[in-house]
């Protein structure tokens, strides 16, 4: 283990101390040790009291962040490739940055009702925008001297899409991609606050209302466990995807 | 007739900024001709035209009598050797032809021999990033061979080499020149570089041919044929004739 990680777990430990230490001058409710967390953590999933929750949120996570990604790539490519498309849609798209995603949630709710749709379209949306931003620009700016090559080798239009623009605008797609996994989790769990029964983010809001901090805490440590699990899978794809390049 | 003929070729950027300006040149078949001149003299430009990526603004280029455009007869070498990162050595090489047909064992063989005249067999499996400038080089002389063009194109390929690497690599040329019959087109702006490789020389300055030299010399192509009277007599000559003095 390298001396940076060691220090880091350290670290961990040292936070985890002073929160146990912090916790034990304060009331439960306000904020529960670790050790109280971590209990209710185990008693949760043990009992199963977690499972349909975790699997409503990640399902939720998944099919947003597939549809989102696949239409924001599409229409990325759409833009990059199509000049007249994406002049007529930039003016829209910048306006659209501007609006606060999250705070669309209320009106989901309000179109596509309490169930699991809402928040899919949240999610959805949510990471359309940076995967659709990162494909416009890999499209868009792909290096002009490998555009060249393609006109000399006499390829067309799709080939010089497929075969150039897409693999060399990946890692750029990709990035995007990482940016959409973390967002994906905000969006399921903010659009579960608004309205919803079951899933982490429902079960957050019935905690506070039960006046269950511990309960909390154990939710919130699962939300991220699920997040940093997205996040790693994304990291090892792209380990994969992109051995290439030179170590 | 010519084998490529250009007359009286005029092109330009914008208006009133003349970047070639009335060249008329012809290529003979199996020579090896160079252009040469100061950056910003038009040669490159040229090149582009002689090659049909750029349509002249006025007078005509042809190919055996024919307009000039993208094909597999010919192969071009850019300054910069261009490679996509994301494919292995010899999927590189293989490029022109995965761009319009399926791969058969008969083009991997040919790949494979092209490499392998290239010295770089053992490098086939790897990537781009892992090779030195020079391989990188030698793989975008290979893949622009890779099509068996008669008439090869290059613009500068060895500038950014070392002078021994260099020198190799000229000599590979020559080489490989001769084994196909391959007429060449070749921009350059070192003046010794040109004498060595050429049958003939056009010196250029702002955008207008303005001198030509055909290469006489004994025993060309020999390492100490670099350091004869006969050479350095040459390069005087083009230098004099670069900066002004001949007319």
């Amino acid at each position: 283990m390298k001396k940076g990680s060691i220090y880091s777990w350290l670290l961990f430990i040292l936070i985890l101390l002073l929160w146990e230490m912090l916790a034990k001058q304060m009331s439960e409710l306000v904020l529960p040790a670790p050790s109280v967390v971590f209990n209710t953590l185990i008693e949760g999933l043990t009992s199963g009291y977690y499972t349909p929750h975790i699997l409503r949120t990640s399902l939720e996570i998944v099919i947003g962040l597939f549809l989102g990604s696949l239409l924001g790539i599409l229409t990325g490519i759409w833009m990059g490739e199509v000049e007249f498309i994406r002049k007529l849609l930039f003016p829209y798209v910048i306006a659209s940055q501007a609006v606060p995603k999250l705070a669309l949630a209320p009106l989901f709710i309000l179109w596509f009702g309490f169930g699991m749709t809402s928040k899919v379209v949240i999610t959805g949306l949510i990471c359309f925008f940076p995967l659709m931003e990162n494909t416009v620009t890999a499209i868009q700016y792909t290096d002009p001297k490998k555009l060249e090559l393609f006109r000399v080798l006499g390829a067309n239009r799709w080939q010089t899409l497929f075969k150039l623009k897409i693999p060399a605008g990946l890692p750029s797609i990709m990035a995007g991609f990482r940016v959409a996994v973390v967002l994906a989790v905000v969006g399921a769990v903010v659009g579960e606050f608004i309205g919803g029964s079951e899933g982490l983010g429902a079960l957050i809001i019935a905690s506070q209302g039960m006046m269950d901090t511990p309960l909390m805490f154990s939710v919130l440590m699962l939300i991220t466990l699920i997040g940093t699990f997205l996040y790693q899978l994304i990291y090892f794809i792209e380990r994969r995807l992109f051995k290439y390049r030179k170590q | 007739m010519a084998y490529l003929s250009l007359q009286d070729v005029r092109y330009s950027y914008a208006k009133n900024n003349l970047i070639v300006d009335s060249v008329s040149f012809d290529v003979e078949k199996g020579k090896f001709h160079s252009l040469l001149g100061k950056s910003g003299c038009g040669k490159t430009t040229l090149l582009k035209l002689a090659a049909g990526l750029l349509t002249p603004n006025e007078g005509s280029i042809l190919l055996q009598g024919e307009r000039i455009k993208p094909s597999e007869k010919i192969g071009f070498v850019f300054q910069s050797p261009t490679l996509l990162e994301w494919k292995t050595v010899i999927d590189n090489v293989l490029l022109p032809v995965s761009l319009k047909h399926k791969v058969t064992k008969e083009h991997v063989k040919k790949a494979e021999s092209l490499l392998d005249l290239m010295g770089l067999s053992h490098l086939k499996k790897e990537y781009p990033a892992r090779l030195s400038g020079g391989q990188q080089s030698r793989v975008s002389i290979a893949r622009a061979l890779m099509g068996s063009p008669t008439l090869l194109y290059m613009d500068e390929p060895f500038s950014a080499l070392d002078a021994i690497t260099r020198e190799e690599l000229q000599d590979d040329l020559l080489r490989l020149c001769e084994l196909h019959q391959m007429t060449v087109l070749f921009v350059t702006h070192d003046i010794s570089e040109a004498v060595y490789l050429s049958d003939r020389i056009a010196v250029m300055d702002k955008g207008r041919i303005i001198h030509e030299f055909f290469v006489n010399i004994q025993d060309r192509h020999t390492p100490d044929s670099r350091y004869s009277g006969q050479f350095s007599q040459l390069c005087l000559e083009i230098r004099t004739a670069i900066s002004g003095g001949l007319r």
